[in-house]
């Protein structure tokens, strides 16, 4: 089973989109049965009928899409508010963490109602990895430590550097945040992933594309064509996810 | 089609914790069917790492018909740095020049760095940048060593990393000595919009192989869309081009 754990719907002030049946038909086409589904950040800025986007598309398609909620902390008890309301009336499974595009560091400790919650209800959390200033992977760690019940999945791997400047400090993360996956959108070093999965086990590894942003296509390429064990490669390309999901 | 990767690594770094003997690369290169590649070290020479430059000597001794060589060096060592690469390039064969502004920190438009693609220009060899988002290395701090050396064949290595695709294409653009150069960065469609935006000739395939996964990064062009002819070029014809004009070129 293919299950891709960030794909994002719905305009998105920041460019690329995915309408709902663009985006099933960008799954259909790269051979993906299910996905997690967060909402892109609307032209309007208001996150609240996003969630209700990506709710009202999962209801639409239950079979291939898990929805995530997505919040901004700078809100502080609307944002609290907000996931509440997305995971306890419109039934989404998790929460999608930007610090990018909505500016504010990942281990900032506004954030602390947000991750208590996901610890209350035990639903994941996962953060947009490795983006300069907010979210890398010793700041991610950070988080992680204060929270060790919550799931985190870091895209990128918590590491966005072409230099490889970063590989260190997020191989750091995995070794030593056990409750941090390596998610491997758009990812720096094939070798590094094969590493991690040596060092840390392959379920320690998820696929995700994070398309539109990236291909979906080439993203899922890149764990179909790892130099890793047949079943490591399936366990990386949507079990392990399946698992931390609790999917049947 | 003959594929030609102008972007590889072949060198041991303790201090990276990269060890990627020619060995780890080969057969990479034989999955991906790339006939031959381009290697360059991960330590700068003279300084800190004078042995990188034979290391890599060395490996292209071992498979002559398979690696072409690109000397790493540090300009912050200019008299030394400017006799190493007449010395590799006249005497040991190698093919072209790398620098990684991101390791010997300096701007790429410094007279220092300057000086020594001049250098590269009078020996007609190529000029391989490292240009990612790390600062010292985007396009646009490339983009006044390509203005101060219009001799010289200038190549954007991974063309511009994750944020800096839209500005290395438009250096291109601006400047016709410079090339782009397709390794690690994550977008397929960014090789078709280079282009559509500086034509067929100056898009240069490269995988950053042993770490990044030549046959992926070969699958990424080939999501490009790029019409057949441009494709050959792209994968191949170009890079084997500009190493045609170097001295003893074959």
């Amino acid at each position: 089973m293919i299950l891709d754990a960030e794909v994002y719907l719905g305009p998105n002030l920041f460019g690329p989109s995915y309408d709902l049946d663009t985006l099933i038909g960008a799954l259909d086409a790269a051979g993906v049965e299910r996905a997690v589904v967060c909402p892109a950040r609307p032209p309007k800025y208001h996150l609240e009928p996003a969630n209700d986007a990506v709710a009202d598309a999962v209801r639409r398609h239950p079979h291939r899409l898990i929805g995530f909620a997505r919040v901004d902390p700078h809100q502080g008890p609307a944002a609290l508010a907000e996931l509440r309301r997305s995971v306890e009336h419109l039934g989404l499974h998790g929460l999608l963490l930007h610090p990018w595009e909505e500016l504010f560091c990942v281990n900032d400790r506004m954030l602390d109602p947000l991750l208590a919650y996901a610890r209350e209800r035990g639903i994941l959390v996962q953060v947009a990895g490795g983006f300069p200033v907010v979210s890398h992977a010793v700041q991610i760690a950070d988080l992680a430590r204060r929270f060790p019940e919550v799931t985190i999945l870091a895209t990128h791997g918590g590491q966005i550097n072409i230099s490889g400047r970063g590989l260190y400090e997020a191989g750091e993360m995995l070794r030593t945040r056990p409750n941090v996956y390596l998610q491997t959108s758009g990812i720096y070093r094939e070798d590094w992933m094969e590493d991690m999965s040596h060092a840390l086990g392959a379920a320690r590894l998820v696929f995700g594309s994070g398309a539109p942003y990236y291909d979906l296509g080439f993203e899922l390429e890149r764990i179909h064509r790892l130099h890793l064990p047949a079943a490591d490669r399936e366990a990386i390309a949507g079990t392990n996810l399946a698992r931390l999901l609790n999917l049947p | 089609m003959e594929v030609l990767d102008a972007h590889t690594h072949v060198d041991e770094s303790p201090a990276l914790g990269w060890m990627d003997p020619p060995e780890m690369l080969i057969p990479l290169l034989d999955e991906a069917g790339i006939r031959r590649a381009v290697i360059m070290a991960y330590r700068d020479a003279p300084a800190p790492q004078l042995e990188a430059f034979e290391y890599v000597a060395n490996a292209v001794a071992r498979y002559p018909d398979r690696l072409w060589a690109f000397v790493r060096l540090n300009p912050r060592q200019p008299a030394e740095a400017k006799r190493l690469l007449e010395y590799a390039v006249r005497e040991r064969g190698f093919k072209g020049l790398k620098l990684h502004p991101v390791s010997f920190a300096l701007p790429p438009g410094h007279v220092l760095v300057v000086d020594l693609i001049r250098a590269a220009a009078q020996l007609h060899v190529p000029v391989l940048f490292h240009s990612g988002d790390d600062g010292q290395s985007t396009p646009l701090e490339i983009a006044p060593a390509a203005a101060a050396c219009p001799e010289a064949a200038i190549i954007l290595g991974h063309m511009g990393g994750y944020f800096h695709t839209a500005d290395a294409i438009d250096v291109a653009r601006t400047y016709p000595n410079v090339y782009l150069e397709t390794s690690a960065m994550p977008y397929p469609w960014r090789i078709r919009d280079a282009v559509r935006a500086i034509g067929p000739h100056r898009v240069l395939f490269g995988s950053d192989g042993p770490g990044c996964q030549p046959a992926l990064e070969v699958d990424k062009v080939r999501r490009a869309g790029l019409a057949e002819a441009d494709l050959t070029l792209v994968l191949g014809g170009n890079l084997r081009r500009l190493l045609a004009q170097g001295p003893g070129a074959r």
